[in-house]
């Protein structure tokens, strides 16, 4: 009640006042600051630095890649790059910058520019410093071309690319703001600070002004070297919840909501608005952690199977997005490259009691679940912690639910880990080995090391190298590899998705072009009022 | 007087050492890594990047170390950078203290007219109607918790009749005055935008009135009791018997000697306020000091948090400076050293 007090309260004769502006000047419709009900939540605004869901419409609407992830949210289309070549061993990027393409401050994008942002996305050793890990040299043989080469076969490297936070910075103006691209730039840069209060780059949008907690403006590029985006200005304005998000939308004190959940979206009955349901490739999954210091019983893959057979999955999408969502087969989600017909998770509540009978665990064991309280994508994680908690009981487990801040619990699964958890995962781009370096059981993965705590041998050899066989092989091959790398996660039992919300698109009738994008969230340019 | 002034100021600093010593040390040993907070988690996993983040932010050195740096930063006014926001923390609370401070005065003023005007009404229309509705007032305003009483007004005011506006200090389609205060309403002024100025105004009342009613309540009560005391005084019966009237017994007798007491509790008040704007600032999306210090205290970010101390503990120790001084200037019995003349 209290939650939506303060929703409907937040917005009401802000609402009224921004409407009679609206309907006031029709004829400047475009001129009004467009206003985004969001949770900004923003790391920061370096593009190198950044990583983050706002980041991605942020760096997406300021800065400009090489290529872009085309509508489709699968092929890949020219931007800075007009075009480009790969050798066939996909070691070797070759690509030929636009001879139109300029800055905001009008100076031309050069390769050096490239070569400075990608050098610089490396060594400042940040969040998406991965993204250039496998860089091993770059070329710039003329202003207009620049040559990538790897230091082992990449085919995901296009695909990495559509990424915003590998955007081409001014180099000049950011290298005036302290910014290094050198080997040291780790503690060398001195340019964050600017950056939160400048952009440098050369798409639509620049960065017009950044309050922390409060807004985030954008003004149109008036200098952009592409079709000019309809709105003047747009405003990312800071709203914390689903509730808060509907209320301004319906109010009028804003012209999208990016964060209703489906459940709020039901309570959302006006002819003014817009609710589209799409389907996204976020999900939110449950894993366990054989090596965890907590397990009570040892956590073997019969045990996880069984578990994992325990679990009604209808019912969990019921019960947490009222059934606005979709099951998962594996960690890579559904639409990705080698994810189609894969064999979705059933419940099987007799197989699971014979399994654990099977492993001397007929009368049932308790399992820890620490659990960050925490809400995404609709989902409240304790409470679909609390569905399965009643789930597994059918099989007498006994799950304790700890729930504790986000930030405990990354502490707690590092180390002494979480024998049994739940967490959410949004693409950067739009490929498959992405999951599998971060969900698989392969060398270096974030979740082998949690998973075994150096204890459990979790690492699936073949899994690495179909890996390896994935990255260095051509378009028509890939499908069937990550195919048969998704099979064998589904396998390895550690990471359960268990459902995929869907995305609720909530608008003012008077916007257009308002889509879900999967490296981008929400292409602002593509915004217009009607 | 002078003396006085500067021996409190020089004892401040002293006392603010205190205040910064035990918040570093309890944000220090707090359970939860401030690494995970400027590390993606994806990356923590990651030795380089986890190294790279120790360097820079100074957490790869020794707690006594990190402590002296501070320390040291501190007195050329450099408060360190928020992990948050990624911005000088000096930078960050200039940019959210005259949020704070607009909404902190507006509430004072409104708990001080009407603390005052309740107080003295209940005072003078002692056991009759006026004096138990003053009463339930204060009692209401004292008990309500500021959040509450924040979604009441808000639910009444803004949702249901539609009067005033919802949380925030401006609408978002409307760009904020140009920087002179800080404060929107005397910026929009001096801008000379008067529909800016009303937008900032009525923002303004809202979590001015949540905030102020707490205040209202101690006022009111403390006015009543202290002017019902000074009214049995021998001085009041002398002013009577001269033929004074009453309006000039209350206000120009009564009341200025019931202030005093008064006087402390305002000042007092302040510190409080500056500490209950934080509810107020998080219901009301009021960009300020308080909803900075819980964003802070969400993300484990030492620099801003500390930060935010010292400001609390600076406005602490100055509205106490204040409070005396004003004593001295309302009250000439009361002299320095402890000394008090008839």
């Amino acid at each position: 009640m209290l939650r939506s007090l303060f929703a409907n309260c937040r917005t009401a004769t802000l609402g009224v006042a921004a409407t009679a502006i609206i309907s006031a000047t029709p004829a400047h419709a475009q001129e009004q600051p467009l206003i985004i009900a969001r949770h900004l939540e923003i790391n920061s605004l370096d593009p190198s630095r950044a990583f983050c869901d706002t980041c991605q419409i942020y760096l997406s609407s300021t800065y400009q890649g090489l290529v872009a992830l085309g509508a489709d949210n699968k092929s890949i289309e020219p931007q800075l790059a007009e075009s480009w070549e790969v050798n066939d061993d996909q070691t070797v990027f070759t690509f030929m910058l636009s001879p139109d393409a300029v800055f905001s401050d009008g100076s031309p994008v050069e390769a050096k520019d490239v070569k400075w942002s990608f050098e610089r996305l490396k060594n400042l050793k940040a969040d998406a410093s991965f993204m250039m890990s496998l860089v091993k040299s770059i070329e710039t043989p003329d202003e207009k071309t620049v040559v990538v080469t790897m230091e082992s076969p990449n085919s995901e490297f296009l695909g990495v690319l559509t990424a915003p936070y590998t955007g081409i910075v001014n180099s000049d103006v950011a290298s005036e703001a302290g910014a290094s691209a050198a080997e040291d730039a780790a503690t060398a840069d001195t340019a964050e600070s600017w950056f939160q209060a400048n952009s440098a780059g050369s798409g639509p949008y620049m960065l017009k002004s950044y309050a922390p907690d409060d807004e985030l403006r954008f003004v149109r590029n008036e200098k952009f070297w592409g079709e000019k985006p309809a709105i003047a200005e747009i405003v990312i304005d800071e709203t914390a919840d689903a509730v808060s998000q509907a209320q301004a939308l319906q109010s009028g004190a804003a012209d999208i909501a990016m964060q209703i959940d489906p459940d709020t979206s039901k309570t959302i009955a006006s002819p003014d608005l817009t609710l589209e349901t799409v389907p996204s490739y976020n999900f939110i999954y449950v894993m366990f952690s054989p090596g965890a210091e907590g397990n009570k019983v040892p956590l073997t893959k019969e045990v996880r199977q069984a578990l994992a057979y325990a679990i009604d999955y209808e019912g969990l999408i019921q019960f947490t997005v009222g059934g606005e969502g979709k099951p998962q087969a594996s960690p890579i989600p559904n639409g990705f490259p080698g994810t189609a017909d894969l064999p979705m998770p059933v419940e099987d509540l007799e197989k699971a009691k014979a399994m654990l009978a099977e492993a001397g665990l007929a009368d049932g064991f308790e399992l820890d679940a620490p659990v960050a309280q925490l809400n995404v994508y609709g989902v409240d994680l304790v409470l679909l912690m609390q569905k399965i908690q009643q789930d597994l009981a059918r099989v007498n487990v006994k799950l304790n639910i700890q729930p504790v801040a986000s930030a405990v619990w990354r502490e707690q699964v590092a180390k002494p880990g979480a024998p049994f958890s739940a967490r959410f995962y949004a693409p950067d781009y739009f490929g498959s080995a992405q999951y599998v370096q971060f969900f698989g059981m392969v060398p270096d993965s974030f979740w082998l090391t949690r998973a075994s705590q150096g204890k459990e041998d979790l690492l699936n050899q073949k899994e690495a190298e179909l890996l390896g066989k994935a990255l260095a092989a051509p378009d028509a091959e890939r499908e069937t590899i990550y195919r048969d790398i998704a099979l064998e996660m589904i396998d390895d039992r550690i990471i359960i998705p268990v459902v995929s919300p869907n995305l609720v698109l909530a608008h003012r009738n008077d916007v257009a072009g308002v889509r879900y994008s999967a490296c981008c969230n929400l292409p602002l340019a593509e915004l217009s009022r009607k | 007087m002078i003396g006085y002034v500067a021996k409190r100021l020089i004892t401040m600093p002293l006392l603010l050492l205190g205040v910064i010593t035990v918040a570093f040390l309890l944000s220090h040993f707090t359970n939860a890594d401030p690494l995970t907070s400027i590390v993606g988690e994806r990356q923590m996993g990651n030795q380089a990047v986890v190294q790279a983040a120790k360097e820079r932010w100074g957490l790869d050195r020794s707690l006594p170390e990190q402590y002296l740096i501070y320390l040291k930063n501190l007195l050329t006014g450099d408060f360190g950078v928020s992990f948050r926001t990624k911005q000088p923390v000096s930078q960050d609370l200039l940019a959210r203290l005259p949020a704070t401070l607009e909404l902190v005065i507006a509430a004072m003023l409104v708990g001080a007219v009407t603390g005052v005007t309740l107080g003295v009404m209940a005072a003078n229309f002692r056991d009759r109607l006026t004096d138990h509705f003053a009463r339930l007032f204060a009692l209401v305003g004292s008990s309500i918790p500021v959040f509450w009483s924040g979604l009441i007004l808000l639910y009444i005011f803004s949702v249901s009749l539609g009067w005033l506006p919802g949380p925030g200090r401006l609408n978002p389609r409307i760009e904020a005055p140009p920087f002179v205060t800080g404060f929107y309403t005397v910026d929009s002024l001096i801008a000379g935008d008067w529909s800016k100025f009303v937008d900032a105004a009525t923002h303004l009342i809202l979590p001015a009135l949540a905030l102020g009613w707490t205040v209202t309540g101690i006022v009111s009560r403390m006015v009543r009791g202290s002017m019902l005391d000074v009214l049995q005084q021998d001085f009041i019966t002398a002013a009577r018997a001269k033929g004074a009237s009453r309006m000039r017994i209350l206000l120009n007798h009564a009341l200025r000697n019931a202030f005093l007491p008064t006087l402390t509790i305002l000042g007092f008040s302040f510190a409080y306020l500056i500490t209950g704007a934080i509810l107020t600032e998080t219901i009301f999306s009021w960009p300020g000091i308080g909803s900075y210090a819980v964003a802070a205290a969400r993300g484990l970010d030492h620099p801003a948090i500390i930060g935010v101390t010292i400001v609390g503990g600076a406005a602490f120790l100055l509205a106490n400076l204040a409070t005396d001084l004003a004593y001295l200037a309302v009250d000439p019995r009361v002299r320095l050293g402890g000394q008090s003349e008839r």
